[in-house]
């Protein structure tokens, strides 16, 4: 068995008086998609903004690629090798594609030459970003945005990528083509953590999956023995 | 009337709209970028110009040669300041920024007061002068436009075409979405801050050599960043371009008209006139903050 990218052991985080994470465990391998599924309120973004530094843990340990890095900055996680796409995306405003996608290598001391060919990568792997490179970000269709937002989080050069409702408030035909890339770069060998409250999409693209309820972790496997399981389809995939 | 003195009138506007823009711009950058009113633009301006006044008595280091040097103290001192100091509240509403700054400026104009006083000075280049016509431009002012001018566009074009320029940007839309960008904010506020103070010091030493200064206009000075600001829309350097020129057409046109004690009194009007007829101001865009 491979050593896991992530391991996060019995993590407890918060919002001021409110604690919203309760005790997590959770590994994510070195290349592959994990997925983290639950329904509204269960902490799976919590979870993304302890990972990515946006909020402080309050106890529990994160290791990440063999090292320590409880309590470290964003800075330094997306420095270690953690990007994290956010909920709505959060592209800037007034600001073109390909600044958007620039912001996302700000830490890296890259080469003119260097940017320019990873820029022609995200341009390969999302055609449509190409068209739209010299258009204010935000002026495009949600699916669009959700591309650029994972574009720029791959300008980062990740070893894990975390995506944060990949499919919320998108046409289903743009989600299928958004799941199609996740693939695709995850063949490559980049390890991708998508929190997704669609269960069944998260189920078809990932190979294993987190159950998150009030903010602790209550199932874990394969994604296709879950999406088998007469339980989670009870309370998730709304089958009788 | 006549056509030559209009033409006059109108370049003395653009010569001191030009000035007016550069002020401006980096008071608009704070404001647009950490959303802090600046109380101290007016004594940073002051301060520089003093500095540049007194190089030139006492060393005799022409202002051209000072300018930058003088600029890079002022912004580097501010910029200290914003991350020791005003870093610690700058979340809090836009009224906690602007009564620090506000005291920072009281303590900034009372030691210039006891350094140095109130005197007006100015540094005298005597340059000569361009005669088209009748049309009579000095010589220091067409240069104090141009270096103002080719400031703003450096200023723009750091802030549309760097890796700093697009992190000041980026901030400024979306503090939380910056930090996973992994840009430090507190240290981007002090870097954006700092280059506000430098643009104002510069602009000091350019307004050292075409007027008088003194402590006394710091007021004066911080009014006009304001005004030009709303009118050219806030939080982008074409905005203060623009208005700072409309600013300058517009007193100039009006001291000639009615008289220069009518010239202050104009700058406001416009700005009111403004926020009746286009609150975003001429170039603002709305939702741009």
């Amino acid at each position: 068995m491979p050593e896991p990218l992530l391991r996060v052991e019995s993590l407890a985080a918060g919002y001021g008086e409110v604690q919203v994470l309760w005790g997590i465990d959770l590994e994510v391998m070195p290349a592959g998609i994990t997925a983290i599924v639950g329904s509204n309120g269960a902490g799976k973004s919590t979870l993304l903004k302890v990972l990515s530094g946006m909020i402080p843990s309050r106890a529990g340990q994160i290791v990440f690629a063999g090292r320590d890095v409880t309590g470290a900055g964003t800075d330094a996680l997306l420095a270690a090798g953690i990007a994290h796409v956010p909920e709505g995306r959060r592209l800037f405003r007034g600001l073109t594609v390909r600044d958007n996608l620039l912001l996302g290598a700000f830490l890296r001391s890259a080469s003119r030459q260097q940017l320019a060919r990873d820029l022609d990568r995200i341009y390969s792997l999302f055609p449509i970003l190409a068209d739209r490179r010299h258009q204010d970000a935000t002026t495009m269709s949600g699916g669009e945005q959700q591309m650029c937002a994972i574009g720029r989080g791959l300008m980062a050069q990740p070893q894990l990528l975390m995506i944060d409702e990949l499919s919320l408030g998108l046409a289903p035909r743009a989600v299928e083509l958004l799941a199609d890339s996740l693939r695709a770069i995850s063949r490559e060998g980049l390890a991708i953590l998508l929190v997704e409250q669609d269960v069944l999409t998260a189920f078809e693209l990932s190979e294993s999956a987190y159950v998150i309820e009030t903010g602790r972790v209550v199932t874990t496997g394969e994604s296709r023995v879950l999406a088998d399981d007469p339980r989670i389809r009870d309370a998730y995939l709304g089958t009788v | 009337m006549d056509v030559a003195l209009l033409v006059q009138v109108v370049l003395n506007g653009l010569m001191l709209g030009a000035l007016y823009a550069c002020i401006a711009v980096g008071f608009s950058l704070v404001w647009g970028v950490l959303n802090i009113i600046n109380m101290l633009h007016g004594s940073l301006i002051v301060l520089a110009g003093y500095l540049t006044c007194s190089l030139w008595t006492e060393a005799h280091i022409h202002p051209f040669a000072s300018l930058i040097p003088v600029g890079l103290v002022i912004g580097v001192g501010a910029a200290v300041l914003q991350f020791v100091l005003i870093n610690r509240v700058v979340q809090q509403p836009v009224l906690t920024t602007l009564t620090l700054t506000f005291g920072l400026d009281m303590i900034l104009y009372n030691l210039m007061n006891s350094v140095f006083d109130a005197t007006p000075r100015r540094v005298t280049l005597d340059l000569g002068r361009v005669t088209l016509g009748e049309v009579v431009l000095p010589w220091d002012r067409i240069a104090a436009m141009l270096v103002a001018l080719a400031l703003t566009a450096l200023l723009y074009g750091i802030l549309r075409g760097s890796r700093l320029g697009r992190a000041i940007v980026a901030v400024r839309m979306d503090r939380e979405a910056a930090s996973l960008m992994g840009i430090r904010v507190p240290r981007i506020y002090a870097l954006t801050f700092g280059l506000g103070a430098f643009m104002a010091g510069v602009c000091g030493a350019l307004l050292s050599i075409v007027y008088p200064i003194t402590t006394n206009a710091t007021g004066q000075l911080l009014g006009k960043a304001f005004i030009v600001c709303v009118v050219g829309g806030l939080g982008t350097v074409p905005g203060a371009l623009v208005g700072g020129l409309a600013l300058g057409v517009t007193e100039s046109l009006g001291s000639h008209w009615f008289g220069p004690q009518a010239a202050a009194l104009l700058g406001f009007a416009l700005m009111l006139a403004l926020l009746v007829v286009r609150p975003t101001g001429l170039l603002g865009r709305k939702g741009y903050e």
